[in-house]
C-alpha cells in the first residue's frame, strides 16, 4: 500500500485538477499514440501518478501534459500498442483520426509519423506533441525547462524531422 | 539585418504576437524569409494533422474510473465498496441509513470544507446513501484542516417491527401507504444511534494543505484556531423494501436532521471561513451557505455530472429532488420540525415524489 497519507486515497485537489485537465491529457496522449481509448489509458495512469504525488496544484497542467506525453511515447516506443489499436480499427473500417485529415495524411503515413515520433529526441517529440496540443510557448517552455525563445526551435527541428520521414517514404515508392 | 531563426519563423506561425516587431518587419520584406515561413507553416499543417486524434472524453465516467482506482489501491477496506455495477448489491448487503448517512453528509460538507467528501460522494454517485457513517468520515481532507473525531455508533441494526423501531429510534417511522410498482412485501427495519462528529480547526494544518493547493490560507478570523463545531447527526430509522429480483426497490429513512454547534465563536463564522479556503468550488460553496447551525435548511451539494437536481413540494415542505443521470437511482430528501426525511431507490423521480407525499 503506498504511503499517501490520505487515508481515502484521493488527494483533496485531485477532484478540481482532474476535471479541469483530463481532456487536455487525454488529447496529448491522443496525439502521440492515435487511439482514444489507449490515450484514456495513459490518462489515467498519469492521474493516479499524480495523486501519490507531491506536485502542487499549481503545476499539475504543465506537469500532467508532459507525464502523459512520456507515457505515451514510452508506449509506441514499444510499438505494440498503437499498432494493435490501428489493426483493430482499421479491420472495423473505422477511421482512427476525423475524416477531414485524412485528405492530407494517410492511415499508414500516420501509423509512420507515430513511430517516428518515438525515435525523435525526447525533448523535441514532448515539445512537438504539447504544442500540437494546445499548450502555449511559455507553457511548453515551463514544463520542459526551455527558454521560450528556443520552443520554437525545438518543435521546429521535430516537423522537419517528421516531414523528412513522409517525404523519404514517398519517393520510395 | 540577419534573417530571423527558424525557431522564430515557427513561432511566427502560432503566436505572432510573441516574436519581436523588427523580426515580424523583416520577414514580411524578405522573399527568403517568407518561402522558409511557407516551408514551415506547410510541415506544421502536415505534422498536425498525421497527429491529429479523435480524443472527446466522458469526464464523469473517466473520474469514476480513477477515483475507485485510487481508492482501491490505498485503502484496502475500500476493496469492499464496489463501483459503479455494484451499488445496487452494495445496497442490498448494507441498507445503510440513508437519512442517517446522508444527515453525516451534509454535516461533515458544513464544516470541512467540502472538496473531500465530494469525491467520496462522487465514487459512489448518489448511493452515498449506502454508505457507512464512518466511511464519510474517514476522509482526508476534514484532516487537511483539523482533527476530527467521530463518536457514537451510526451503523444500522435490523429490528423486527416498525413498534420496536420506533421505540429504540425515538422518531415516528413513516408508513408508506402505496409502493411503487415492482416493489412488494413487507420491509426490513432498521435503527441507527445518534453520531457526533467534532472538528477542531488547526490553522497550521489548513495553511499547509492552502499551501500544497498552491495558494496562501486567508487568515482565519480570531479565535478559530483550536476551536470546535460539533455536529450531531440521528438517530434514525430505515425501512427497505425489495423487488421481486431480490434486488432494494425502496429505502424510506427517517433521521434527526444534522446540528451543528461550536465552542467559543459562533458557527456561521467558522463555516464562512472554511467557505472560504481554496479548494472549494464555487457551486458547492453557494449551496452550503445555506447550512445554518439549527439544521433547518438543507444543503444539498450534489455533484451535477452525475447528478440532476430539482425542487418540489412534499405536504408543504420544500424538497430536494436527485435522479442520477443514468435513471438508475431517484431520491427526494426534506426537512421538517427537525427531521430529515429520504425516499430513494432504483426509482424514476415521479415514483419516489408520489411515496413521499403519500407517507403518513
Amino acid at each position: 500500500m503506498p504511503a499517501t497519507g490520505t487515508p481515502g486515497g484521493l488527494r483533496p485537489d485531485l477532484d478540481g485538477v482532474f476535471r479541469r485537465e483530463y481532456p487536455r491529457v487525454v488529447a496529448v496522449a491522443a496525439r502521440v499514440l492515435g487511439s482514444r481509448d489507449s490515450a484514456e489509458d495513459v490518462a489515467q495512469e498519469v492521474f493516479l501518478a499524480f495523486n501519490r504525488s507531491a506536485v502542487p496544484a499549481g503545476e499539475a497542467a504543465g506537469w500532467l501534459s508532459v507525464a502523459a506525453a512520456h507515457t505515451a511515447l514510452n508506449l509506441i516506443r514499444s510499438g505494440r500498442r498503437r499498432a494493435a489499436h490501428e489493426r483493430t480499427a482499421a479491420a472495423r473500417g473505422l477511421p482512427v483520426v476525423p475524416d477531414v485529415a485524412d485528405d492530407v495524411v494517410t492511415l499508414e503515413e500516420r501509423g509512420r509519423v507515430r513511430a517516428a515520433l518515438g525515435r525523435l529526441p525526447r525533448k523535441q517529440a514532448v515539445a512537438l506533441v504539447l504544442r500540437h496540443s494546445g499548450l502555449s510557448y511559455a507553457e511548453v517552455a515551463a514544463a520542459l525547462d526551455l527558454s521560450p525563445g528556443s520552443v520554437g526551435t525545438t518543435v521546429r527541428r521535430a516537423e522537419s524531422a517528421l516531414r523528412e520521414e513522409l517525404t523519404r517514404h514517398a519517393s520510395s515508392h | 539585418m540577419r534573417h530571423p531563426t527558424d525557431g522564430v519563423l515557427r513561432r511566427l506561425i502560432d503566436e505572432p504576437a510573441g516574436v519581436a516587431e523588427t523580426d515580424r518587419r523583416h520577414v514580411a520584406g524578405c522573399p527568403q524569409c517568407l518561402a522558409a515561413l511557407a516551408a514551415t507553416r506547410e510541415d506544421a499543417a502536415l505534422v498536425g494533422a498525421a497527429l491529429s486524434a479523435d480524443a472527446e472524453v466522458d469526464v464523469p465516467a473517466a473520474w469514476t474510473r480513477l477515483s475507485t482506482a485510487a481508492a482501491g489501491s490505498t485503502s484496502p477496506a475500500r476493496d469492499r465498496i464496489p463501483a459503479r455495477r455494484g451499488r445496487l448489491g452494495d445496497l442490498v448487503r448494507r441498507p445503510a441509513a440513508a437519512a442517517l448517512a446522508v444527515g453525516v453528509v451534509l454535516a461533515g460538507a458544513g464544516t470541512a470544507a467540502a472538496n473531500d467528501w465530494l469525491p467520496i460522494f462522487r465514487t459512489e454517485e448518489v448511493a452515498a446513501v449506502g454508505l457507512r457513517s464512518a466511511d464519510l468520515l474517514a476522509l482526508p481532507d476534514l484532516a487537511a484542516y483539523g482533527d476530527v473525531e467521530l463518536t457514537g455508533d451510526g451503523d444500522l441494526r435490523s429490528v423486527p417491527d416498525a413498534e420496536t423501531a420506533a421505540t429504540e429510534s425515538g422518531l415516528d417511522v413513516p408508513e408508506v401507504d402505496a409502493l411503487p410498482a415492482g416493489v412488494t412485501g413487507g420491509p426490513v427495519y432498521q435503527v441507527g444511534g445518534q453520531v457526533t462528529a467534532t472538528f477542531t480547526f488547526s490553522a497550521e494544518r489548513a495553511a499547509r494543505a492552502a499551501a500544497e493547493a498552491g495558494e496562501a490560507l486567508p487568515t482565519p478570523p480570531p479565535g478559530l484556531d483550536g476551536s470546535s463545531v460539533r455536529l450531531v447527526a440521528g438517530p434514525g430509522v430505515a425501512q427497505v423494501w425489495t423487488t421481486t429480483t431480490g434486488a432494494p426497490g425502496l429505502i424510506v429513512g427517517r433521521a434527526v436532521a444534522p446540528t451543528a454547534f461550536s465552542s467559543g465563536i459562533p458557527f456561521e463564522t467558522v463555516r464562512d471561513y472554511l467557505l472560504s479556503l481554496p479548494g472549494l468550488p464555487d457551486d458547492v460553496a453557494a449551496q452550503l451557505r445555506a447550512f445554518t447551525a439549527d439544521g433547518s435548511t438543507l444543503p444539498l451539494p450534489v455533484p451535477s455530472d452525475y447528478v440532476t437536481t430539482s425542487t418540489e413540494d412534499v405536504d408543504g415542505e420544500r424538497a430536494t429532488v436527485l435522479a442520477t443521470r443514468d435513471r438508475m437511482l431517484a431520491a427526494v430528501v426534506w426537512v421538517a420540525d427537525g427531521e430529515l426525511t429520504v425516499v430513494a431507490g432504483p426509482l424514476d423521480t415521479d415514483e419516489v415524489l408520489t411515496v413521499a407525499r403519500g407517507l403518513r
